[in-house]
Order: structure tokens, then sequence, then C-alpha cells
């Protein structure tokens, strides 16, 4: 699943939820699916660390 | 041409007529080609067969010999001066005499910028019919690349636009640079290879950056080669190359067209700040979303306890009501109600009397009223 994925079904399903009209079950199926999707995303934006790095060797072997 | 060559024991030597010779002949078997530079050191003499002329490359100064027939070269009429760019056609030929490389040209075309906008045009055209351009082929940009690609020179300013605007924007990015050469004649291919390279390295889009230049300091960004490159690029690509008024093919080919190295770093990456808020209040919404849920069927479970607890006292009500119903009926059908019009009922040893026969004069008989009744006796029948 990509970032955008989880993130549009996150919102679908908070959109579904705030109808109110979600039977109970339901609803709280659709939290706990809702909250994955929340931890999914927050860690790909953890987990990204900020680096910059050079593809060096290989541009070095381009040079003369 | 056999070229003969003395021999010394196991040593073969050739005279240096032989070896011109040789070499002459070999190099008469290459194809004919176009070459393009600056001509310099024109010289021409009546005296002369040919005339002789250097082509000079602009890029990197690279000198190649030229000469070509007198009355070809004076029939072109083409007035060269020094630092005029031309298009030789010809083929390499060794003159043989001194051992002299050169080209020998046989036609030769004036080649000024109009052309290269005329040659640049024609290659756009037969692009765009290709479809290599159509706004169907652009791919949308990922929303959070894992690792974006940068494709620049050391032209310092460009990349450090880009990266300055990429992690501004989204600080946790991560981000593989590849310098290249971005003008002059290896550029194209460099910029091909880098494309190839940061594919290869799992990138999920390319950021091309290259700050203004001259027209043909951008010339290599609409190399066939580069232009097919980027289109067919297996991640999206972003262009950035020159100025907003430049518009080389690449940018064309490209998924999405940035005027300038910053907006393309923008592009590449989401603002993380409101990423999170977005997220967060989606987090929000889940929670008040359930407990609206949660709150809706705690009122239906209420309305239907309520309900329940009503029905006992409610169904009393209705059967006295009922009851009461009933009891009006009854009341409508029994005697008193006729009693209470004026009749009265007469009875003779407690049975009904209906008719005169029923009793004899001075026979005892009682008579029941809406209210309350008396004895008498008869007077007469009749």
């Amino acid at each position: 699943m990509t970032f955008e994925e989880a993130q549009e079904e996150l919102e679908q399903i908070v959109q579904r939820l705030e109808t109110g009209e979600t039977p109970l079950d339901e609803a709280l199926k659709l939290w706990q699916r809702g909250e994955e999707l929340y931890r999914f995303c927050r860690d790909r934006l953890d987990r990204a660390e900020g680096k910059i790095e050079e593809l060096a060797s290989r541009a070095e072997a381009a040079k003369p | 041409m056999k070229v003969e060559a003395i021999e010394y024991g196991d040593r073969k030597v050739y005279s240096v007529g032989a070896f011109n010779r040789g070499v002459s002949s070999w190099l008469a078997r290459l194809p004919t080609v176009w070459v393009e530079g600056e001509v310099t050191e024109l010289r021409r003499s009546d005296r002369w067969a040919s005339v002789f002329f250097t082509l000079k490359d602009p890029q990197d100064g690279s000198c190649l010999g030229v000469s070509i027939a007198r009355g070809q070269f004076d029939a072109l009429r083409l007035e060269l001066t020094d630092g005029d760019r031309v298009h030789a056609f010809g083929r390499p030929e060794l003159f043989e005499a001194r051992g002299e490389f050169r080209l020998r040209a046989l036609s030769l075309e004036r080649f000024g910028l109009g052309d290269h906008l005329a040659a640049l045009e024609r290659l756009k055209t037969k692009l765009a019919a290709e479809g290599l351009f159509a706004a169907e082929r652009k791919r949308p940009l990922p929303l959070l690349p894992g690792r974006v690609g940068l494709v620049t020179g050391n032209d310092a300013a460009a990349k450090r636009d880009v990266l300055t605007a990429i992690t501004a924007r989204f600080p946790p990015a991560n981000v593989l640079v590849a310098e290249t050469y971005v003008q002059g004649p290896r550029a194209a291919g460099a910029v091909v290879e880098a494309l190839r390279s940061l594919c290869g390295e799992g990138v999920d889009v390319i950021v091309v950056a290259r700050g203004g230049g001259s027209f043909e300091d951008l010339l290599p960004f609409s190399d066939e080669r580069l232009v097919r490159a980027v289109a067919d690029c297996a991640v999206p690509v972003v262009s950035a190359v020159g100025h907003e008024q430049d518009i080389p093919l690449c940018d064309l080919a490209a998924d999405v067209r940035a005027s300038t190295p910053s907006v393309a770093g923008r592009l590449v990456v989401p603002d993380l700040a409101q990423l999170l808020e977005r997220l967060d209040r989606s987090r929000a919404g889940l929670e008040r979303g359930t407990r609206r849920s949660l709150e809706r069927e705690r009122q239906r479970l209420d309305r239907s306890h309520d309900r329940l607890r009503r029905a006992p006292p409610l169904l009393v009500e209705r059967g006295r009501a009922r009851l009461e119903q009933t009891a009006g009926r009854l009341r409508a059908l029994s005697p008193q109600a006729t009693l209470e019009r004026g009749y009265a009922i007469v009875r003779a040893q407690d049975e009904i009397v209906r008719s005169g026969s029923e009793v004899a004069p001075g026979e005892r008989v009682d008579v029941e009223l809406s209210e309350g009744g008396f004895g008498a006796r008869v007077e007469e029948t009749r």
C-alpha cells in the first residue's frame, strides 16, 4: 500500500463515520482500520531519514 | 592499394610514402559525414586548387583541418569569415605528401542560430507526432516519494535551489543526487546515463535541474536521445531546465515542467506540516465519527427502553377505555333508557304485562318508573 492509498482510505473511513449512520459494530471495525491506516502513514513519515546522498561513484566515472 | 614493405630479417618496414598511402587508402573507406564547427584560418588563393580552413569545436576547442575544391567553394558564395558556424559534408583524408590528416569537404553549409532553431523545430514536430509530449502520457507525481533522484550539473545554484526547496518543505526527504555534465557534447549522454542509474537505485521521482544558459548551452536538453530517455523514464520526471522563456524539448517530454529548480523541489515532496495536520484531522474525525455512531446507537437503545417501560400502563389504559365503551353500549341497551323517556313497566305477579287481557279489574299490579315506582289496582281492562 502506498502512502496515498492509505491516506485516501483513512479519509473515506472518516467520512463514512462522520455521517453517524454506521451501525456500531461496523463503526468499531472502521475505527480500528482507520487507526491502523493512521499508524501506517505516521510510520512512513517517521521512518524517512532525511539524507542527501551523491551518486558519486558513477558521476566520477563519467568525468574525464 | 597494395602497400609494399621491405623486409629486414623478420622486421617489416614501410617507407613513409607507403605508410601514408596505406593509411590514406584505409581512411578512404570511411563514410562521408557532416561535421559542425566554427571556421578559422581561412586560406584561399587563386593559385591553389583547394581552399583551406580550420574547423574549431566551440565547446572544447578541438580543431580539424578542412580542404575543399576552390571551384566548389567559390560557387557556394558563402562569404565566410572567422567564427562563422558551418556544417561541412565530406570524408577524412590524409594529405599524403605531408602526412596531414584533414576533412576533404564536398559541400559546405552555413549553420547559424536560425538553422539550429529550424532543426529543433523539425525534431519537435517529429517527436510530437509520435505523441511523446501528449498530455495522456503525463504521470502524476507520487505524494510521498521514498527517495527523490536529482540530475544536475556541478552548477551549484540549481542543485542548491532544488535541495533547499525540498528540505524546507519536507525535512525528512531522501535525495540521491547524480552530478553530470549539463552542457557540451557529452551532456546528453551523461544525463541519459544519470536517469538510468537513478532508476536503478530505486528512486520514485526524478528532478532534472539546470540553471539558465545560452541557447547553445541548453541544446543538449533538446537532444533526441535525452528527450526520449525522459519520456521513457521508469519513474515520473520533473524538468526544470533554463529559465521560464526557454523551453527545451526535455521540458515538453517530462511529466511535469517546473519554471525554476526551486519550484521543481517543491513539486516533488509534500509539505510535511500540512501532511501531519491532515493526518491528525483524519484521526480526530475517526474518533468523533465512532463516538457519533456510539451516541446514536445509545439513543436508539434508550428510546426502545422507554417504549418498553411505557407499554404496561398503556395496555391498562387501553383496556379501561375499551371497557367503558362496552359499558356504554350495554347501558344503551338496558330498559333504564326507555323508562327515562317516560315509559313504565307494569308487572303482575312478577310477570311483565304486555296486554289488557292479562289482568282483571281489582288485580294488584306493580308499576316501575325511571325513578322508583308504585303499586296499583286495575280499575278496568280494555
